[in-house]
């Protein structure tokens, strides 16, 4: 911001998008979007104007009252790559299509596999930003691949659904035989637990987080509480934590745009921030919120690279890029050997969190008991309920097994759906509510 | 507009595509957003887009852009034609029978209000409004959210085939969040809003009542606790009942049937609740929220009963699935539905029951759409003969969906006339809380 608090940005989007979806035993359908347009954002002390124009030349009138700018709006510009998207089809038979391997992997795996959807995803989106406190304007280019495959596998008349996804800032190179056979077991093998897992006994229990994609715990419980713009207006039930300890000494916690191929990372945000490396929590404190221009100047601190936002369409607010936590001492088998009676938890599907209260929620797709330190009973489709400060405080055991999640990953928030990252070693969490019989 | 729908309908045709549907949206509108009582966000948006369904052979593709220029266009569009030719083809897919077109003899449906058209930021009539719902008199508060937003849609549709139509609506939105010092470290939040099709019909004094109600349905929150588990009478509250019908309608659509995703597979014109599971879906009632003529494909959409007194009464079948499922078409899905009400209000139903919970806001949680078992996180109040004792938090609802439909045994009269969906608060028997 200027001396006289006000400032003023420019956001010029170009992104295209197509995907392809098999669905019995065909690829018959496929989409493929393409859209562009500029979005102009003012800001005096604390309020925000925002309007957008769909035409990237950023006529005359879009710079009404900024005639320094007029200069630069040359180098604002949404892209304009055009996109190779022909890996997706394969051969020209379109059978060599990853599409079509997947499903071929899938019904080889199991001889119950009935019914296979599957989708590819690759989308383009080349972004500029030019603010009032630059000349240059800043260009970012990110590409995306996702693989998505469901099947339904048949048992005695009964149907059991299993999901599995994978998603990277890849081109065609994202597409390999290994990959497909990971996403094909992963889904095939979902929908095995299902037929032999059960609703548990619900309750206040110990729950042992699988590593990786339980680094959804990190996301609900205290990602979002973190968000700066939650603390700025006093919602968060963090706002007055900031140096506390928040936790063992042992667990330190970071949000990390700069991790390679991941699907949070990008070279600016969407305010033209280099992205950061920013630690939530270092030994137990919490060090940093999540913070956008207005947030950082709101606090007095530089911005931390997670002013974010959907497309040109909506204003930049502070988001999550990808959330995990550092890696600690402990085996998996000791976390597990640890429990009497409690859940591990292996894979979830949505997650939110109630800023104020701090009372999060994800829902476990499928786990198993833990009986006197060993893995018994597979276990399916209940809802866990936590509250972010006490759930950080009873992480009582961190593994040395920390490992990112492949999963297509999307966040929602104020009517903006973003990618993002999570990740996590196995923790033993003290005390969860567990929805079951 | 309507000629950018021609031009791209010649382009589609010399790149060599016959059969096209194409739909051309157009949205304004007026976001302004007050942060404990100052001008937090002001946004305005007006925005074209373009949705170009090809059919080639029975090959669909979908595409969508907001680039108009005639050369982005027309290579947009070429590539379009090329990308479905390289699909394979399906013989379910392609355009409706036109006999199914709707055929524009509707009356007006009273839906559109043309004061939105010559509104902006800067004349904006609603500052007045969004400062009487900002107006919190009371304790403990910690921040006051309020929002205003109004949204004109106007939609063209062409089909080769015949089928061309333009509809339009507007709606406006008045909300309040409230949130409040609580117990400990937490700032319990709730709130309150109105939507309305016509911005003369948001009051000022409406405007401050949607104030009150947010601070009241917020300040009831401090103390939040999970009640000791077990089976309780639940109670769920007309604005968040739809949540436990939105699983009933995912497991009606047509592609979940054809991929045996569903939990309603075989139990059409079979009892799946109790009688008081009765419903209708009616798309044609002027002045409310949904109301339409004709789905996306151009369909004409017609009154249609979903559930007759428990029993299931229909699919949601389009016409491709209707094509592979060897069914007749349907609709693409709900419009404006509305469940059967009793004669008795909330406060009444309260007072019936010697102990309830209350649920009045849905925490995450999922269903499965295979087997219908479902596990939600849940907040609301512990009553006993009509008092509330204690608000509640942190607790989680387990059962199966063909279950909990069978222990329906109450319905209220308390549905929101103005809301796309009228769901009366919805009393279930047996309820297992953990």
């Amino acid at each position: 911001m200027n001396q006289d608090n006000r400032y003023t940005e420019f956001y010029a989007e170009r992104d295209e998008m197509q995907s392809l979806e098999l669905s019995d035993g065909i690829v018959s359908q496929a989409s493929h979007t393409l859209q562009q347009g500029v979005g102009k954002r003012e800001i005096e002390d604390e309020s925000t104007r925002y309007s957008y124009t769909m035409d990237e030349r950023m006529p005359d009138f879009f710079l009404e009252g900024h005639p320094h700018l007029c200069d630069a709006r040359q180098s604002v510009h949404g892209g304009g790559v055009d996109t190779d998207f022909s890996f997706l089809l394969g051969g020209e038979d379109g059978k060599s299509s990853c599409l079509h391997m997947l499903e071929a992997v899938a019904y080889s795996l199991d001889p119950r596999v009935v019914k296979v959807k599957a989708v590819v995803l690759h989308s383009c989106k080349d972004v500029s930003i030019l603010t009032s406190e630059s000349d240059e304007a800043v260009h970012d280019h990110r590409l995306r691949t996702a693989l998505m495959l469901n099947v339904v596998l048949e048992q005695d008349g009964r149907h059991e659904m299993g999901f599995a996804s994978e998603q990277l800032q890849m081109g065609a190179e994202f597409v390999t035989d290994e990959r497909i056979r990971r996403i094909a077991e992963r889904a095939v093998a979902q929908a095995d637990h299902l037929f032999r897992a059960v609703t548990p006994k619900g309750g206040d229990l110990p729950v042992v987080m699988a590593a990786g994609a339980s680094g959804i715990l990190l996301h609900e419980a205290i990602g979002h509480a973190f968000e700066a713009d939650f603390n700025r207006k006093n919602m968060s039930i963090f706002s007055d934590k900031m140096g506390q300890s928040v936790c063992r000494p042992n667990i330190s916690i970071v949000d990390d745009g700069t991790l390679s191929l991941s699907s949070g990372s990008f070279a600016c945000d969407d305010e033209g921030i280099k992205s950061q490396c920013t630690y939530l929590v270092r030994d137990g404190r919490l060090e940093s919120y999540l913070h956008d221009r207005i947030s950082a100047r709101h606090y007095g601190v530089k911005p931390t690279g997670n002013g974010r936002r959907q497309s040109f369409r909506h204003v930049p607010v502070p988001r999550m890029t990808n959330t995990y936590m550092l890696a600690g001492d402990a085996t998996k088998d000791d976390i597990i050997s640890s429990v009497k009676h409690g859940i591990y938890a292996e894979s979830f599907t949505n997650g939110q969190v109630q800023i104020g209260a701090g009372d999060f929620t994800f829902f476990l797709k499928t786990g198993f008991l833990i009986e006197d330190g060993h893995l018994t009973q597979p276990i399916r489709d209940v809802n866990i309920i936590g509250n972010g400060p006490s759930a950080l405080a009873d992480i009582s055991m961190v593994g040395n097994d920390l490992e990112m999640a492949l999963a297509a990953g999307f966040c929602g928030k104020a009517g903006q759906q973003i990618p993002v990252g999570q990740g996590i070693p196995t923790v033993l969490v003290d005390k969860l509510t567990v929805g079951g019989v | 507009m309507k000629e950018l729908l021609y031009k791209a309908q010649e382009m589609i045709r010399e790149s060599g595509c016959a059969d096209s549907r194409l739909m051309l949206f157009h949205n304004i509108e007026n976001n302004i957003c007050f942060m404990n009582g100052k001008v937090d966000k002001q946004q305005r948006s007006d925005s074209f887009s373009l949705a170009v369904t090809l059919y080639i052979d029975g090959r669909e593709g979908f595409f969508y852009t907001n680039v108009f220029d005639d050369s982005s266009l027309r290579s947009f569009l070429r590539q379009s034609v090329m990308i479905t030719r390289m699909l394979a083809p399906d013989p379910a897919r392609g355009l409706i029978d036109p006999a199914s077109y709707y055929k524009g003899d509707g009356p007006d449906l009273h839906n559109y209000d043309p004061a939105f058209e010559a509104l902006t930021i800067d004349n904006h009539t609603a500052f007045s409004l969004i400062d009487a719902a900002s107006k919190i008199d009371g304790r403990n508060v910690v921040s006051v959210d309020t929002r205003y937003t109004d949204r004109l849609h106007r939609a063209h549709y062409l089909c080769s085939n015949g089928f061309e139509a333009t509809e339009h609506s507007t709606r406006c939105t008045l909300s309040t969040m409230v949130s409040v010092k609580g117990e400990g470290d937490a700032r319990p939040m709730d709130g309150w809003g109105q939507t309305r099709l016509f911005l003369n019909d948001l009051t000022g004094d409406m405007a401050r009542e949607i104030g009150e109600t947010a601070y009241a349905r917020t300040i009831r929150k401090i103390g939040q606790r999970p009640v000791k588990p077990g089976f309780y009478t639940m109670v769920v509250e007309s604005p968040v009942a739809g949540h436990l019908l939105m699983p009933l309608f995912s497991a009606m659509a047509g592609q979940a049937l054809q991929q045996h995703s569903s939990f309603l597979e075989g139990k059409l014109g079979k009892k799946i609740g109790s009688e008081l599971l009765d419903m209708v879906d009616n798309p044609h009632i002027p002045g409310t929220r949904g109301a339409t003529y004709f789905d996306y494909d151009g369909a004409a959409t017609k009154p249609m009963k979903l559930f007759d007194r428990g029993v299931l009464s229909t699919y949601f079948i389009d016409t491709p699935m209707g094509r592979k499922l060897g069914m007749e078409p349907t609709t693409q899905g709900i419009h404006h539905t509305i469940m059967t009400p009793s004669s008795s209000s909330l406060e009444d139903i309260l007072k019936l029951h010697d102990e309830c919970i209350l649920i009045t806001d849905f925490n995450g949680g999922n269903c499965n759409p295979v087997t219908g078992h479902f596990s939600y996180g849940v907040e609301g109040f512990h009553y006993r003969n009509g008092i509330c004792v204690q608000p509640i938090s942190g607790m989680n609802i387990t059962g199966n969906m063909l279950d909990i439909w069978n222990h329906l045994v109450q319905v209220s009269n308390d549905a929101d006339p103005y809301e796309a969906d009228l769901i009366p608060s919805l009393v279930f028997e047996g309820v297992s809380f953990k």
